[in-house]
Order: C-alpha cells, then structure tokens, then sequence
C-alpha cells in the first residue's frame, strides 16, 4: 500500500475482512449472523468508497459501518440494543494481532469471578463447545442438573459482568 | 425467560438467534452469554466465507466500480461519501429506515430539508412518558424500541425530535441546563428543536428529523415504526 493508501477495493478488502468479521463474531456470537453482517458491512462501504483516502480514514469508515450495521441488527431483532460497538480504535490502531477484539480476556476475567462449579460449566459449554451431555459427564452429574447448573451460572456470569461494566 | 434459553441455545450451536422480546433483566444475561461464546477458540472467518464475500463483491463493484478520484482535496471528497454511506447508516442505526416514506427514506449525501418530519408508512402510537413527566419548558428522552428521540413540551404544543445524530447515528446526550442534544462522537451539538447549533465537520449537517406527537388520556404519544414480529 504505497503512500499509506489502498490501490483497490480488494486490497481494503483483504486486509480488513479478518477485523470485521471478527468485531462482529465478539458483538452477536454466531458464525451466520457474524458473516451476514460482515457482509453487509463490506456491501455498504465499499460501494460509496473513495480509494483518495487514507488507510485509516478507510478503517474509520468501515468501523463507523460496522458499529452502525450492528445497531441496525439488534434494532431489528430484539429492538435493544444488546451490545455495542466502543472499540472505537479497533480498525484505526490494530494491535499486534490483527484480529485481536480482547473476547478471550473478557470471557475468562468474568469466569474468574465465579464459583468452581459455574465457572466449570460454563468453560465446558461456551469456551470448550462441549454439548450438555459432554458437560454432564465431566462434572459427574445428570444431564437435567447440568442444565439448571448451566442457567443458574449464566445469572451469576450477568451479575459480574455488570458489575466489571459499571 | 424461555426466550432467553432459547437465544442461548442457538448461541452454543452456532446457529442464528431469534427474536423474542427482551427486557432489561434478560438484556445482561444475553450480552453475558455473548461474551462467553466470543472468548472461545475459533473466532475467525472461514476462508470459503471470506472467498465468496471476496467474489460476491467482486460481481457487485464490476458493474459500478468504485470511483478513483484524484489525489488533491482527497480528504473532502472522502468526507463526502462517508457522509453519503452514513445517511444509510442513520437509517440502520435507529431503525427510521424502514417503514418511512416521505423525505425520510431517501438515502442521499445532501442534507434534508429542516422540517423534514418522519412518517412511517405503517407506524404506531406508543406511549413514551406520563404526560404530568413533561411539563411546560421540558425535555425527555423516550426509547420507543424501534426510535429513539426526545420529546418536549412549550406553551406551543408538544413536540418530538430523532435522537440520533444526522453524521453518524450516534445516540444524542440531552444536556438539560444547556437544552441541547450532544454527539458524543464528534463534539456536535443540536438544539432540543432539533436545529443545528454548531459542528466541527467539514459537511453540512443535517437538523434532526422530527416525529409526530401526541397526548392522549394522560400519556405522551409518538408515532413510530412498529416492532419487528
């Protein structure tokens, strides 16, 4: 990228999809919605863009699309917004890793506020895809009580994650 | 909370979630549950997602490639076309795209007229605030789920701004003694009749976007886009 610019829209392409996609993936938690809205990210960006611009000002672009693209889906799913997009650096000053969204470390900050046997379940199921059953083996108890263990312990997870927030 | 359990479940499955109606306390455990999945291993895109992202654009930006501009006044002609990709966003953002006609679904970089008002074209009345919340000379925010705004009342009548600014639908910040709208993103500021009181930006910024209001048997009413089914 000669003179801190893109030479095309596949060169803005290639080196953001990994960071968008996986602000997304962090935002909504899922592999199809995280591609559709990655996509509609790319859609509504690239169309408009002007290639005169910088390599940040395109990331400064992309991420203003990218927060507002997500607005847009929690609006029209659950009409809240559920999360939101304040990693207002993210695309402009990637770290080291490019797609680096900080998931990792908040996910296990929250688990480590918690009880042995939620934090377990929860590290079986969310962290480790391990099914219910998988998870029930593991702690030694039936698949009914891994459930209730399993809900109960998401409340709790909540309960710190707002107060880590507030 | 079955709704809740059932987003979770998609959630560990990888699949889509589903609407449902969300309150505030399932609010927390969603954006928990969110979270937890997100710190798992894996979170990149698959390289087929990526290639067919890559080919699908490529067959879209072939018939209306995007345009190289000259090297000189770059920077205003970027501003531009952000704030043409923004007026989209704005719809996105606060949801006033969708089911409005008139002035407000367009899309288009040139600011709107001033007493642009939004009408959605299957809209509903929906209660914001008690009507003895909002006396004479006042300002409330409302969140009608599928807009979010501020209403006031004068000696005049009642009236009702969008709360999302015109750049690039951020949420507006009332500052009640000032009686303004703040932009948290960008340091612009708008009047709480929605008229622009100042920017630093190099484009015009568009006044916000007014609703229709109402009173009716003791409750503020606007008139707003209805809920996703």
């Amino acid at each position: 990228m000669s003179d801190d610019r893109y030479p095309d829209w596949e060169a803005v392409y290639n080196d953001n999809v990994d960071r968008v996609y996986r602000l997304m993936y962090a935002k909504v938690g899922n592999r199809p919605d995280a591609e559709d809205l990655a996509a509609e990210v790319f859609v509504t960006a690239l169309r408009p863009l002007r290639l005169a611009a910088s390599v940040g000002e395109v990331r400064a672009y992309l991420l203003a699309t990218t927060r507002t693209v997500l607005a847009g889906y929690w609006r029209r799913t659950l009409g809240r917004e559920i999360t939101v997009l304040e990693e207002d650096w993210a695309l402009v000053e990637p770290a080291a890793d490019s797609g680096h969204t900080g998931a990792g470390a908040r996910a296990e900050a929250i688990l480590a506020e918690l009880p042995e046997r939620y934090r377990r379940i929860l590290q079986l199921r969310f962290l480790n895809a391990c099914s219910l059953k998988e998870a029930a083996a593991e702690l030694g108890v039936t698949v009914g009580n891994a459930k209730v263990l399993q809900h109960r312990a998401l409340r709790q997870a909540a309960v710190v994650a707002d107060r880590m927030e507030a | 909370m079955r709704g809740v359990r059932r987003f979770v479940k998609d959630l560990l499955r990888g699949r889509r979630t589903k609407p449902f109606t969300v309150d505030r306390t399932d609010e927390s455990q969603l954006r928990t549950a969110i979270a937890l999945k997100a710190g798992g291993a894996d979170t990149g895109p698959s390289p087929e997602f990526v290639e067919s992202l890559r080919e699908r654009l490529r067959t879209e930006l072939d018939d209306n490639p995007p345009v190289e501009l000259p090297r000189g006044n770059s920077r205003r002609r970027f501003v531009t076309s952000v704030a043409a990709a923004s007026a989209a966003s704005i719809g996105l953002g606060a949801a006033i795209e969708r089911g409005l006609s008139g002035a407000g679904s367009a899309v288009t970089a040139e600011p709107p007229p001033a007493d642009q008002t939004l009408m959605p074209d299957n809209g509903e009345w929906r209660a914001v605030v008690a009507a003895k919340d909002l006396p004479d000379g006042s300002v409330r925010p409302f969140d009608a789920g599928t807009m979010i705004g501020f209403v006031r009342r004068t000696s005049e009548g009642l009236y009702a701004v969008s709360g999302v600014c015109t750049h690039l639908g951020c949420k507006l910040a009332l500052d009640g003694p000032a009686r303004q709208l703040n932009c948290p993103c960008h340091n612009a500021a708008f009047a709480v009749d929605g008229s622009v009181l100042h920017h630093r930006l190099p484009t015009a910024l568009a006044p916000l976007p007014k609703l229709m209001v109402r009173e009716s048997e003791g409750v503020i009413q606007v008139f707003v886009p209805p809920q996703p089914a």
